[in-house]
């Protein structure tokens, strides 16, 4: 198991963290420490805050009330630091958002090259080696719109690791592909956190979860309702909320595949 | 022979006068256009993204500027130029024609900017770009190629627009065109003669920006 390898650093704190949008709360305080090196997968139904937690994390959904650390840096909306913090955490999306008129390599080497200030040479590639990573160095010269969806997200992957980020969030990376292509995206998710990197993933993928996965959170009506390994959630929870929408899950697509239409 | 009679070969004697016009209105169009482009793409990244003292401008600015009868801005310009400042005719029709097509460029840039799916700037803050970065270097390059049709159809309008600069006396083609006309007594075939040079350049144009269009076309992409 991956677990006994842990380091135990904290790398990411989040404590008492609240949103509401309009009328509607939908992080009712939230506290959850991600150690370094650590794969912690949220699942939940739909609506229960996964994604507007993950979009607090690196500020791209500003929180009501509650802090948030990477390592020992506070992040807030102070806008000279975001930036910096920004750097430090990748993002991948559920719908990719390649930049279009980019290649794969050019969506890869923008990061280092404007916000790193690389020169063009050494971020090209850099770039190259991220898309060999993942497995997409033979369409480097292809434009996203040319590529399928899985293609798409492993360079998105691609995009977030050439920042040399120290955490990579994930916010439902599969809910947009069709049931074929998930797999590849998977597969380097899976390559990434056997290396040892520190991520967040919001999915319901169980096969994923319970290969990859430290931990599981289950969030539901904007607050963790219950959290632990893998083998407690999925074999021995505690409360009957989380065995029913475990069993829900597992009923509508089986124990390895994506549901569709469960983003939050 | 109808249109053949000497008075008609007088007009097409005067062609390579009318051409000089040609001249002229090429020269007040470009300048304009520039003037207006520049405008009107910075008023809209102050209308998209600007503060509120910003955007409010941009919009009460688009707002009056299109409310207005080009002819109107050009005697205001020019007449108010006359009593303080003395902006030269040519100027005055210049900037009357950037001032009333950087109104509708705000229009067109900021309808181009916000069809770019919102994903695209979180996605470049999220690396870590500065909003102005993720403007610059992820959302104008797809905006403006979108923008380029709409763009090159205003850019038609301007050049057909700068006949207004013949009210305040400036010898472009319009004015040429009247000039022969009264010359020769020949009104229509003047204007048809006029008429048609108009054509040419503006379908010439409209070739070009398609080419343009389909040159920085994204591979794969629908629009």
């Amino acid at each position: 198991m991956k677990g006994e390898f842990l380091m135990t650093e904290p790398i990411l704190r989040i404590n008492n963290l609240h949103k509401k949008f309009k009328d509607t709360e939908v992080l009712k305080g939230v506290t959850l420490t991600v150690n370094e090196g650590e794969v912690v997968v949220i699942i939940g139904p739909s609506g229960t805050g996964k994604s507007t937690l993950l979009r607090c994390i690196n500020r791209l959904t500003e929180p009501d009330a509650g802090e948030i650390y990477l390592g020992e840096h506070k992040i807030e909306s102070a806008k000279s630091n975001l930036t910096k913090v920004r750097q430090r955490i990748g993002m991948v999306f559920q719908d990719f958002n390649l930049f279009n008129h980019l290649t794969a390599l050019q969506n890869v080497a923008i990061g280092p090259i404007k916000v790193k200030k690389m020169n063009k040479k050494d971020a090209l590639e850099l770039a190259m080696r991220e898309l060999e990573r993942v497995g997409m160095a033979d369409k480097a010269q292809n434009y996203p719109a040319e590529l399928s969806g899985g293609q798409k997200q492993r360079v998105a992957i691609a995009r977030a690791l050439a920042m040399d980020p120290e955490i990579m969030l994930f916010d439902e990376p599969t809910s947009a592909l069709d049931p074929e292509l998930i797999g590849e995206v998977l597969e380097v998710m899976k390559k990434l956190a056997d290396a040892g990197m520190t991520m967040v993933v919001v999915s319901h993928e169980m096969g994923f979860a319970r290969e990859a996965a430290d931990r599981i959170v289950f969030l539901e009506d904007g607050v963790i309702a219950e959290m632990g390994s893998p083998e407690k959630i999925f074999n021995n929870p505690e409360k009957e909320r989380t065995r029913e929408f475990i069993s829900k899950i597992a009923r509508l697509h089986g124990s390895d595949s994506e549901m569709p239409g469960t983003g939050s | 022979m109808g249109l053949i009679n000497d008075k008609a070969f007088d007009v097409l004697r005067s062609i390579p006068y009318l051409l000089e016009g040609v001249g002229i209105t090429l020269e007040i169009t470009v300048i304009a256009l520039v003037l207006g482009t520049i405008a009107g793409l910075f008023l809209a990244l102050c209308r998209v993204y600007g503060g509120s003292f910003l955007h409010n401008f941009a919009v009460v600015y688009s707002r009056i500027i299109r409310s207005l009868p080009l002819l109107v801005i050009v005697f205001m310009l020019y007449f108010l130029g006359s009593e303080i400042i003395n902006i030269p005719a040519f100027w005055a029709a210049v900037l009357a024609l950037a001032m009333h097509t950087s109104a509708y460029q705000i229009e067109i840039f900021r309808g181009a900017i916000q069809s770019i799916n919102k994903g695209q700037m979180e996605a470049a803050l999220a690396l870590g770009m500065s909003k102005y970065q993720s403007i610059f270097a992820v959302i104008l390059p797809q905006s403006l190629r979108r923008a380029i049709p709409y763009w090159a159809n205003e850019a038609t309008i301007v050049l057909k627009d700068s006949a207004m600069a013949y009210v305040l006396g400036i010898t472009e083609l319009m004015r040429r065109s009247e000039y022969v006309s009264a010359r020769t007594a020949q009104p229509m075939l003047t204007y048809i003669v006029s008429g048609l040079i108009y054509l040419i350049m503006t379908y010439a144009f409209t070739k070009s920006m398609a080419k343009v269009e389909s040159k920085v076309r994204i591979p794969g992409l629908e629009r």
